[in-house]
């Protein structure tokens, strides 16, 4: 599924990703752990493509296929999709003709038919429902005036939306309740199958509560500096982050 | 008419003086504004109000002729869905539908106006005074709605000057939406001067499209007396020209009155767009909204300038101004000038003006999700834009501009 091969990443002349190599199968969840700074968001835009994030060694392939060179909008028509850790308001779009031209642009992109008006309509509102937004919001602006947690369950209810090969969660968990947690939980695992693999990226281990991963990795100074099973998230938690920033 | 009125005549100058000639033979009140124009001259650059659109560097450089009659066939008007009722004003030209007229609509050629003593030193208005001894009028009968919209359209295809005057009155507590649109491929320059009157209780909407083609250099002037518990209401949306010009002046006379003045200027390569405006509130507790968002590519140049001024007399005015510019090239020029100035004590003014070009947060965010750049540059001008036409309360009107938006996008 998702092969990264001793990528680096430069960000403004800085090397942030320091040869990073992580593999997730198919079928799979992983979590990357990591303290602040140690390129874990970096490595959620270069993967999805974002100007500025510069490649300067290593490959990234899903499912044997190159990622590197497609443009941001050709990747997400593969199937690979970010949920943000900082989801933009974007004025003076609806929400609902927003969330449907990007589905379409999707389906387009795969040489799919559009989704006709009525399917669209029925499709979000049960997503709404599972995400826990209210009808209300979908007639909104997008994100706009929405509260922290309003927008990660609009992030939740676009990634239950377009189905995605392979989602990467930045930080979805940061500033949400138990409620919310739940919700993301509920919606990853309801996602999960033998053909789609998530990667987690999170500071802290109470998403994985809800969400178990096959793989926990310790991300520190743009390196995979430790991974393990569940547990190792457990045991991040008791004693943190030192040991392994001083083994990076 | 002597010749001596120019010193050293170009031949615009000269043009404009054989025109002004043949049309008016002895009149002396159209002779001073002739004169008064002869005085002030065209526009430019060196005049505060016109240092970013000069009238007078772009009008010189054209034929010294009379725009000559049109014969050309005209296409049906993008309005034409809401039934308008239809006057042409073709090169300066007016031609009057024979359709029936709404109830309550009065319509026809009048005596034009000889003077507009606070625009007396507007050189173009001075011209467009001096050169129309007759005028396109229109009034709408106390206390009617009509039930269509009035459509005038400004269609320029000649090469050489054409001026029109418009005088529309919309009498107390009647309602009316008056469409303006400015067509046409020609490479002229054409005046035009709307002198409105909406009076007590009355509502007026305008809404003014500008699409010339690129050569055309267009100056429009409203100038609208708004009475009291009347309100006025306008939209314009313009593409630009090689030089157009929109301004709006609107005087408050009675209390409890509002107007809006809203505005979208997308203006393309070597385009230029200007929306001035001018609101004197002279009566107390007038309410005016304003906003302009203007989005220039390329070489375009897109000019906002409004001034709110209230008299001391005009206690309790709210009124505020916000205007947006969007640079989508390292080229493109937005030029602002907001200005209040207030001689009131009891008011509530604001106005709040902003540059930038396209947010690449959101605009990356949009292509995470499929939307390829064009797609997603395209959404975010639609939605900055939008907001104006967003505005527009009839649904009609509303998809017209969201058509003209949309067409400005795919040929860009």
């Amino acid at each position: 599924m998702l092969n990264i091969e001793n990528l680096r990443v430069s960000v403004d002349g800085a090397e942030i990703i320091k040869g990073l190599s992580l593999n997730v199968p198919a079928g799979e969840v992983h979590a990357i752990m990591g303290p602040n700074g140690s390129g874990k968001s970096t490595l959620s835009y270069c993967l999805t493509g974002r100007d500025d994030y510069e490649v300067t060694g290593g490959s990234v392939a899903l499912d044997g296929e190159d990622l590197l060179d497609l443009d941001p909008d050709e990747r997400a028509a593969k199937g690979l999709f970010l949920s943000f850790q900082h989801p933009m308001e974007i004025p003076g779009v609806q929400t609902m003709s927003f969330v449907r031209t990007a589905l379409n642009a999707q389906r387009k992109a795969r040489g799919e038919d559009e989704i006709s008006a009525a399917d669209f309509i029925k499709l979000i509102r049960e997503k709404a429902k599972i995400a826990g937004l209210d009808d209300a919001k979908l007639k909104r602006q997008f994100n706009v005036g929405f509260s922290g947690g309003e927008k990660k369950r609009m992030e939740m209810l676009q990634m239950a939306m377009f189905e995605p090969t392979f989602a990467i969660m930045d930080e979805t968990d940061s500033g949400l309740d138990i409620d919310a947690l739940k919700m993301v939980g509920d919606v990853v695992n309801a996602l999960r199958a033998p053909s789609r693999g998530f990667l987690i990226i999170t500071h802290y281990q109470r998403l994985l509560e809800y969400i178990q991963p096959d793989r926990v990795h310790i991300l520190a100074d743009g390196k995979i500096v430790k991974s393990g099973g569940a547990a190792l998230a457990r045991e991040l938690e008791k004693s943190g982050y030192e040991q392994f920033i001083k083994a990076a | 008419m002597s010749n001596t009125l120019f010193i050293n005549p170009t031949a615009l100058e000269a043009g404009l003086q054989a025109a002004f000639s043949a049309r008016n033979k002895s009149d002396e009140r159209h002779a001073a504004a002739f004169e008064r124009f002869a005085r002030a001259g065209l526009p430019n650059r060196r005049i505060e109000g016109w240092k970013w659109s000069d009238f007078n560097a772009s009008v010189r450089a054209l034929d010294p002729v009379e725009a000559f009659a049109s014969d050309a066939v005209i296409a049906p008007s993008a309005f034409a869905g809401l039934k308008p009722f239809e006057i042409q004003i073709v090169n300066g030209r007016v031609v009057i539908s024979d359709d029936e007229r709404p109830e309550g609509l009065r319509c026809g050629v009048m005596d034009a106006m000889a003077t507009i003593p606070e625009l007396e030193a507007h050189g173009i208005v001075s011209l467009n005074v001096a050169m129309n001894r007759k005028a396109l009028g229109l009034t709408v009968e106390e206390g009617v709605s009509l039930a269509r919209p009035i459509l005038i359209r400004h269609i320029n295809d000649g090469a050489g000057f054409s001026f029109a005057q418009t005088l529309i009155k919309v009498d107390c507590n009647a309602k009316a939406q008056i469409i303006e649109t400015y067509e046409g491929e020609g490479a002229g320059f054409y005046s035009h001067l709307n002198h409105m009157a909406v009076r007590d209780g009355a509502s007026l909407q305008r809404y003014v499209m500008q699409e010339t083609g690129a050569s055309n250099i267009v100056h429009a002037m409203c100038a609208a007396k708004v009475d009291a518990e009347a309100s006025f209401d306008q939209t314009s949306f313009s593409s630009g020209s090689a030089l157009s010009r929109h301004e709006t002046l609107v005087h408050f006379w009675g209390k409890d009155a509002e107007a809006s003045i809203n505005s979208a200027a997308l203006v393309g390569d070597g385009r230029h767009s200007d929306f001035t405006s001018h609101v004197v509130f002279k009566e107390e507790n007038c309410v005016t909204r304003q906003l302009h968002k203007g989005v220039a590519a390329g070489r375009g140049r897109n000019v906002f300038q409004g001034k709110f001024e209230v008299e001391r007399k005009a206690q309790k005015t709210d009124a505020q101004m916000t205007a947006n510019a969007l640079l989508l090239s390292d080229v493109a020029e937005a030029n602002h000038k907001p200005e209040l100035e207030i001689y009131a004590d009891d008011v509530e003014c604001a106005h709040g003006s902003t540059a930038g070009a396209l947010d690449e947060d959101a605009l990356f965010y949009m292509r995470q999700r499929g939307l390829n750049d064009r797609e997603a540059r395209a959404l975010l001008i639609e939605a900055f834009a939008g907001e104006v036409v967003g505005e527009i309360t009839d649904e009609g009107v509303e998809a017209v501009f969201r058509a003209k938006v949309n067409e400005w996008l795919e040929a860009q």
